[in-house]
């Protein structure tokens, strides 16, 4: 894929370190990777990107680095284009498999980075030890297992000092435990006011470490905001479990507070409030229906994940939220 | 662009390729261009054993000596280097890596060409250094006369050398960029030296508007160019892969053709890796 270079404009924010407007990318003209994005991540935050593998996160974080360049719209990192020196010399970032010289050790690819980027090498030192790799940094790359790549990986997105972190998929084939590890050192990374824009399928891993979330899905935007606000928008619901869902979805139906009432085999799924639990299970049994199961549902990210990502043939996602988010 | 091309030093002289290709050219240069013909001249009837290919061997046509083998094994040789300089940055998806540092695509780009240019400096200077140790050893069990070759010549020798290498190594890095890989590129590379270039040169011979091109082609610009220091025509047309049967051209415009395709070569190079997308 080539096309002639159209660096993106830059556009002046200091409230976001990324910004985005109608951002499109096409492959062969044809195939969309990504598609009217505005993507708004703010100074400090920790910003998770979520999507389904091929939705487009990693095009999206492509065309940030500058390794990708935009078919439409404007982007603007860290106060300048994307892959400008001036903005790459204040991110650091990992993007899908960690890729360095398998000949060179881990200590030596961090040096030639360092070289690369103009910094002291004494932060070599510092970025290995945060990663828990100094005691590998001098076997050869070629010899990392895949978690040690993917530690090295972000020592060498450390070794900047970065202003932002991007990093794509950085639990890739950790273990349990290093993923946690992982996890822990993303938060603390986060703290202060360095701003970390972390791509991933991994709901835990999000739910856990990011302050706001953003969902793409078919390179498309479709829903950003806190995870509470997310589940805000797929609303709590209660759970019944009966086996005459029939004679309880009408009853139910003209039950005062109750807005909508889904069948699913002996399961009913009730729109209401929590507070009214108590009375519509005292009026499915003085109507004698039997009630097997009672649940208040709250939704996980991951079923507002799957809710917003699913039916990936509709042209017309939910963008309430996203909405939302622009309008405030 | 200092720290950028210690750090393309540093990658480069890490590279266990690098050194094999190093050894290898030395190795090659000292046997082809002594171990051999020495060898074939002791054991050679008397219609074989003329004076001149004795003289070749001396340390006064050391330039020449070495510089026959230039154009190209040592071409060849180089244009792998080139190669895997850049090509195998795709194979290891470091060129990501590098591009999301702080310096653009241009500079480190330039990083490893320039670090390819030092590079090239020890094959040249290995290659003559080898020819300096076997020469005199020769003239010494020959018992013939143990004459330099003027400094100056050593220097428009060296030069030449690096500049030949330094076009063929271009030629390498261009087909790298543009094949985005190395196997490919090196399969390319050497069925050029070997064939193609042969082919085109006979090709155009045959048409008379096609046959100013002949004077542009690479190896016949680095055959002439040698050949003006002292490394034997009949020694290119001899049979061989690479051989080469002319037309020669002068000095000043062999340097001038190869100066102009080194920077072709790596200008093209650079725009093709600058538009494209990295993956």
């Amino acid at each position: 894929m080539t096309h002639e270079p159209s660096p993106p404009t830059a556009i002046t924010s200091n409230d976001y370190v990324i910004e985005t407007r109608d951002l499109g990318k096409r492959f062969d003209n044809r195939i969309v990777a990504v598609e009217h994005l505005d993507l708004r991540v703010r100074r400090g935050e920790v910003y998770g990107f979520l999507g389904p593998n091929g939705a487009g996160k990693t095009t999206t974080l492509r065309i940030l680095l500058g390794l990708s360049k935009p078919t439409s719209g404007t982007a603007n990192v860290t106060g300048a284009a994307p892959g400008s020196p001036e903005s790459l010399a204040r991110i650091g970032a990992m993007i899908e498999t960690p890729a360095f010289y398998p000949f060179l050790s881990g200590h030596d690819n961090l040096r030639m980075l360092a070289m690369h980027a103009g910094i002291p090498e004494s932060r070599i030192d510092d970025a290995l030890d945060q990663v828990d790799l100094s005691k590998r940094a001098s076997d050869k790359f070629g010899t990392y297992s895949l978690g040690m790549k993917q530690r090295l990986g972000v020592a060498a997105a450390l070794i900047k000092n970065p202003e932002l972190l991007i990093l794509d998929e950085p639990t890739n084939g950790l273990d349990p435990a290093g993923m946690a590890e992982m996890r822990t050192l993303i938060r603390t990374l986060g703290q202060g006011d360095r701003t970390v824009l972390l791509s991933s399928h991994m709901m835990t891993e999000v739910e856990q470490v990011c302050d706001r979330v953003g969902v793409i899905r078919a390179g498309k935007l479709v829903a950003e905001g806190t995870i509470d606000e997310l589940r805000g928008h797929h609303r709590e619901s209660l759970l019944v479990r009966t086996d005459a869902p029939d004679a309880a979805q009408l009853l139910l139906a003209a039950t005062p507070g109750v807005s909508g009432v889904d069948i699913d085999g002996n399961q009913l799924r009730i729109a209401t409030t929590q507070d009214l639990v108590p009375e519509l299970n005292r009026v499915l049994v003085q109507a004698g229906i039997p009630v097997a199961e009672l649940l208040w549902h709250r939704p996980s990210l991951e079923d507002v994940f799957f809710d917003l990502t699913r039916n990936q043939d509709d042209d017309h996602p939910s963008t309430h939220q996203h909405e939302m988010e622009r309008a405030a | 662009m200092i720290g950028s091309i210690r750090a393309e030093l540093l990658v480069l002289s890490r590279r266990a390729a690098t050194w094999v290709l190093l050894g290898c050219w030395v190795a090659l240069a000292a046997f082809f261009g002594y171990i051999l013909p020495y060898i074939t001249w002791r054991n050679g009837d008397a219609g074989n054993r003329g004076d001149r290919d004795l003289l070749d061997m001396l340390p006064e046509n050391l330039v020449g000596n070495m510089l026959g083998g230039f154009p190209f094994f040592g071409g060849v040789l180089v244009l792998i280097l080139g190669v895997l300089a850049v090509g195998s940055d795709y194979g290891w998806s470091t060129w990501k890596t590098l591009f999301t540092q702080k310096p653009g695509r241009l500079q480190v780009f330039g990083a490893k060409v320039i670090a390819l240019g030092i590079w090239i400096v020890p094959f040249v200077a290995l290659s003559f250094l080898a020819g300096a140790i076997a020469s005199p050893i020769i003239a010494n069990t020959e018992n013939a006369a143990m004459n330099w070759p003027d400094a100056w010549l050593i220097v428009r020798g060296l030069a030449a050398g690096w500049l030949v290498m330094a076009t063929w190594a271009a030629l390498g890095v261009l087909l790298g960029i543009l094949s985005r890989g190395t196997a490919l590129a090196i399969g390319l590379g050497i069925l050029y030296g070997l064939v193609v270039e042969g082919l085109i040169s006979a090709l155009f011979d045959q048409v008379s508007l096609l046959k100013p091109v002949i004077d542009f082609l690479l190896r016949a610009n680095a055959y002439s160019l040698v050949t003006v220091l002292g490394a034997s025509q009949e020694q290119a047309q001899a049979n061989g892969p690479g051989a080469f049967g002319g037309p020669f051209v002068g000095g000043m415009q062999a340097t001038i053709v190869l100066g102009l395709e080194l920077l072709a070569f790596v200008g093209i190079a650079a725009w093709t890796l600058r538009r494209r997308d990295v993956s």
